[in-house]
């Protein structure tokens, strides 16, 4: 049984006006399919105003649905209240109940339904201890921390054992160390409880350590649905390849001409060569132009012997546990990543190297991905 | 351009001491990068350079001559501040038009049209000279506030965690501009962040300050290999270094680190190395904590000879690599794995420490002792400095 | 379900919308037919009566009308002048410094808003005779400050702390003097607030009642203390009244009218941030 199924969703806003970006079809979303499996942690990521809240909330229900069906397990929920879906939402201004410690706003919404004092006290202790929150079950709210408040506001939506939880950037009021601790705890805590779960995200790395299958959306309309490791190393198009990895993946404009029977890119304003490899001749000519993808870890520095190109830096960052080099390609920054121990300066000169596996193409004019014939 | 003193600098606000005696030094058009946590001091030190607020005590000079009653608008410095301080009713044009225009640098139109184009180029945003900062969205507003410290020629630029309230991608793409342009700026520069990445990347030199006080100075290298104590070890670095608990004993010679993991008592021989262990029989350290840094701790899904067992708390990708956090009882071990790894949680792991690579502090004072390889690094370190 | 009920929606909306408006221009509009209106009429017809110019005749050109206006002109006008000469560099000062029991004097400024005026008016009336203020325009002026200081204060005190200090020291930084930054940066920056809390103490000075009756005497008659002689001692002059009301009410209104729009952009500036 599918834990969340959206079928052909769009979703239109009247009056428009004031809204933030002007879609294309002012669709606010587009067509939008997507299968989410029991217990399974689904990330919904893209830029701001991609879609990604107003789908959230569709399936909440604090939105209507312009066109299209949400089935939360095998329930038709199209026209049911937020509070019949059986849902928990842990949104992003987690908004506690000033007046109530910590217990009682975990049990508020227990207590409203009419759950005897019993049971609840019984789940509020079985949920605390997840949620690291037993410590501090008789605070007030505004004696909390961001980071507390937020591992509330999750233990408050998962108290009523929904059967799907929303999360809607829960962490972007957390700064550097406190964001890395809470995402582990939610990491753990999504293990253990095993809820089905949608998580909404403008932040790649949150998207790519949490979720099992991650759902790109830009402009409304699902890029990619696929593992971490699927949109990470097989991006569907430009778009993808650029948001999913940081720093991201370099892509260059290029020009692929033919010297003795081997094709090799060539840059605008650069001598730059890279031989293409050689799964993409046949789909590559001689003056073929189309978008060339790699990512900074993949591109490396020749040794003694290699046949790369020299070519000057234009930065070096030292950064401890690694070194990030830049090279001036026409008018982009080529960056690369190394472990290296060597320093550089900037007017060095090295030899740059990719890895054949891990090189992409693009279509110049889509920006999707141009695969090699079988 | 100037070389900018602060020397026994004392600041409070009210009842809280901001500043506690701070003196650094910072070279003529040398990048300095002010380096700490949240609430340490540099807000304030900056504010104290360029005129904003007043020490209590101690000197601050700018080529040698002290400045402390000398008001902001004639120190000549250039700053841009964290939250960007814009003026809201003008464009982008006339607001980094603006000092130019003030009575003290009154300078004609013509030259003022070419420094603000220049500027305009450097940062990238010549097309956005026509709006007004309520138009711009955070990325392009910083550009306006660099720009705007740009355009002058100050004896220095104090510049306040510009980069802070950007997200990851724009900050790391920003930072590496920077970078680029900082050969450029041709003027001493004074940086703050609490961002570890951008210390290393931009200065030259760095100093460590917390709580008020100046903890370390030295280059990138320097603090990064040879922090001064645990605090400033664990500061650098992401991952965070792994501090392990445990006592150091010689038998015949030979040392050996114990250490506990979920109670159980784990030895592993210390590979020589003369001056450390000359420096830890200095010290008389018998307990010490070892300092290690993530990518110094190998990892196996099988049990190895020379591995000890523990097991996975977390499992999770930082961006092109990932982060194995194992669980040891009293501590926590960080090492770094490849993306894309099988991995549960709570499942079985087996830990090795490369010894030769760590460092070791004193546990009741947390300060540096020594580590291994020590006059080999600080030979690299300084010939980076040198050049 | 949703498209019916939102029209309906709709359509309620806009009746209330109606009925509000009609009820809250009602008097206005009723005062209005009344000065066009006989004094024979005023009784006997509502809405259908034969128009006269008779009362304007009356009001405006036979009797002391202008002249009440230009009292209340001088003393509304300059009462304001003074609170935003004053008023404005102390919001500033309670904005931007901290010094001992800063918040106390704060709320004693404002606490003067919380007195009804008749409870003053009498000692004041006292304390005016011994000064010679009694019937002057500087006593009156002076007296008006309790009315529109404190609202001027608090507002444009707001507006100064949503103003982050970070662009004084900027522009300090850059090489102004303070002077220069208080006017060419801050003022700018609070005008829509300064502007509508100018507006809504020229309405409460025009409005005021109490002090000019007792403070002032025959020298001094604001418009609002002159409408009472239009109380005949055998008739009311209904009509007439109703000719000195609804001029009277002229002077705020177009100083509404042209301030509109920042009156709009002044009372929600504030308060949404970024």
């Amino acid at each position: 049984m599918a834990g969340l199924t959206l079928k052909n969703i769009y979703k239109r806003y009247e009056n428009s006006g004031k809204k933030k970006k002007k879609q294309q079809n002012d669709y606010a979303v587009k067509d939008l399919n997507l299968l989410c499996e029991q217990g399974e942690f689904i990330a919904l990521l893209g830029p701001s105003g991609c879609g990604k809240t107003t789908t959230l909330r569709m399936i909440a229900g604090l939105e209507d649905i312009t066109k299209g069906e949400i089935f939360i397990g095998e329930r038709l929920v199209n026209n049911l209240h937020p509070k019949d879906r059986n849902i928990g939402l842990a949104f992003e201004d987690y908004a506690m109940y000033p007046p109530l410690n910590v217990y009682g706003n975990v049990a508020f919404n227990l207590r409203a339904k009419g759950v005897d004092k019993a049971e609840i006290d019984r789940r509020v202790r079985e949920i605390a201890p997840l949620m690291q929150i037993d410590d501090i079950l008789d605070k007030m709210p505004v004696k909390l921390s961001g980071g507390q408040k937020q591992r509330v506001n999750i233990a408050r939506a998962i108290i009523r054992e929904p059967e799907l939880l929303l999360m809607d950037e829960p962490l972007s009021h957390l700064d550097g160390k406190a964001r890395q601790s809470m995402r582990v705890e939610i990491k753990r805590l999504i293990n253990k409880i095993k809820c089905t779960t949608v998580y909404v995200t403008h932040d790649q790395l949150e998207a790519m350590s949490l979720a099992d299958k991650i759902a790109i959306i830009n402009f409304g309309v699902l890029q990619q649905f696929g593992t971490p490791a699927e949109v990470y190393d097989d991006p569907v198009n430009e778009f993808v390849a650029s948001f999913i990895g940081e720093p991201p993946m370099n892509i260059l404009e290029t020009t692929i001409i033919r010297e003795e029977g081997t094709f090799f890119f060539t840059f605008a304003d650069s001598n730059l060569k890279i031989a293409v490899p050689s799964r993409y001749y046949s789909v590559v000519s001689d003056g073929f132009r189309c978008k060339m993808g790699v990512r900074p870890m993949d591109v490396l520095i020749g040794g003694e012997g290699s046949k790369g190109t020299p070519e000057e830096i234009a930065t070096f960052e030292n950064l401890g546990d690694e070194r990030r080099i830049g090279i001036r390609v026409g008018d982009m920054l080529l960056m690369l990543i190394t472990e290296d121990e060597k320093r550089y300066r900037s007017g060095d000169i090295i030899k740059l190297e990719v890895r054949e596996e891990k090189t992409h193409l693009f279509d110049i004019e889509t920006g999707n991905r141009i695969r090699e014939q079988a | 351009m100037a070389r900018i003193q602060l020397e026994n600098v004392k600041k409070s606000f009210g009842r809280v001491q901001a500043l506690n005696g701070v003196s650094i030094d910072v070279k003529d058009k040398e990048f300095f990068v002010l380096f700490g946590p949240a609430g340490a001091g540099k807000t304030t030190i900056l504010n104290c350079i360029a005129g904003i607020n007043l020490p209590e005590e101690g000197v601050i000079r700018f080529n040698e001559e002290i400045v402390n009653l000398v008001d902001p608008a004639h120190r000549n410095v250039a700053m841009v501040f964290e939250n960007y301080a814009l003026y809201p009713q003008m464009t982008v044009y006339d607001n980094m038009a603006a000092a130019l225009r003030s009575n003290l640098y009154k300078t004609d139109e013509a030259t003022i049209k070419e420094k603000v184009h220049a500027a305009a180029r450097m940062m990238k945003m010549e097309n956005l000279l026509e709006r007004l900062p309520s138009q711009l969205s955070n990325g392009q507003k910083q550009r306006v506030a660099m720009g705007r410290a740009l355009v002058r020629t100050p004896n220095v630029f104090l510049m306040d965690e510009p980069l802070a309230h950007l997200d990851a991608k724009l900050r790391n793409a920003m930072r590496t501009e920077l970078k680029e342009m900082q050969a450029n700026l041709g003027s001493t520069c004074i940086y703050v962040t609490h961002d570890f990445m951008e210390a290393m990347a931009l200065g030259d030199r760095i100093a460590i300050i917390n709580k008020g006080e100046i903890v370390q100075i030295g280059s990138g290298d320097e603090i990064y290999y040879m922090p001064c104590n645990e605090f400033v070890a664990q500061l650098m670095g992401d991952p965070q270094i792994n501090i392990v608990p445990g006592k150091i004993t010689e038998a015949g010679g030979a040392y050996v680190f114990s250490f506990e993991v979920h109670g159980q008592n784990i030895t592993v021989s210390m590979p020589e190395d003369k001056e450390l262990q000359a420096k830890i029989r200095e010290a008389g350290l018998k307990a010490a904590d070892m300092g290690l840094r993530p990518q110094n701790v190998k990892y196996s899904f099988e049990p190895e000879e020379g591995y000890f067992k523990t097991t996975v708390y977390s499992y999770e990708s930082i961006g092109n690599k990932s982060v194995i956090q194992a669980d040891c009882g009293e501590y926590q071990l960080r090492m770094i794995a490849p993306n894309g790894l099988k991995v549960q949680i709570d499942q079985e792991i087996y830990v090795r420490f490369e010894i030769d690579h760590s460092m070791f502090f004193d546990p009741q004072t947390k300060e540096y002792v020594s580590r291994y390889d020590e006059k080999s690094i600080k030979a690299f370190a300084m010939e980076q400095e040198v050049s | 379900m949703n498209n019916g009920k939102k029209r309906f929606g709709y359509a309620a909306q806009n009746v209330l919308l109606i009925v509000y408006a009609v009820f809250a221009l009602f008097p206005l509009i009723w005062m209005f037919i009344i000065s066009l209106k006989s004094d024979a009429q005023v009784f006997t017809t509502t809405f259908v009566f034969t128009p006269t110019l008779a009362n304007y005749r009356e009001v405006l050109l036979r009797s002391d009308y202008t002249s009440y206006m230009v009292d209340s002109l001088i003393i509304s006008g300059g009462s304001v002048l003074v609170s935003v000469l004053v008023g404005v560099p102390a919001a500033y000062a309670l904005a931007r410094y901290n010094f001992h029991r800063k918040e106390d004097l704060a709320f004693q400024i404002l606490s003067f808003k919380f007195a009804p005026e008749i409870l003053v008016v009498l000692p004041l009336f006292m304390i005016y005779q011994k000064l010679g203020l009694y019937d002057t325009y500087l006593g009156l002026i002076w007296v008006y400050q309790l009315i529109s200081m404190p609202l001027l204060i608090w507002v444009v005190r707001g507006y100064f702390e949503d103003i982050s200090v970070e662009i004084e020291y900027a522009a300090q930084v850059d090489g102004y003097t303070w002077y220069q930054i208080f006017f060419k940066m801050l003022v700018p920056l609070i005008k829509p607030g300064l502007v509508s809390a100018a507006l809504l103490a020229f309405i409460f000075a025009w409005n005021s009642f109490t002090f000019p009756l007792i403070l002032a005497g025959r020298n001094i008659q604001p418009i609002t203390v002159a409408i009472t002689k239009y109380l005949g001692t055998d008739t009311a002059h209904y009509g007439q009244l109703a000719v000195a009301a609804t001029v009277s009410a002229v002077p705020a209104m177009v100083f509404a009218l042209c301030i509109q729009k920042h009156l709009v952009r002044g009372l929600s500036f504030g308060a949404v941030k970024g």
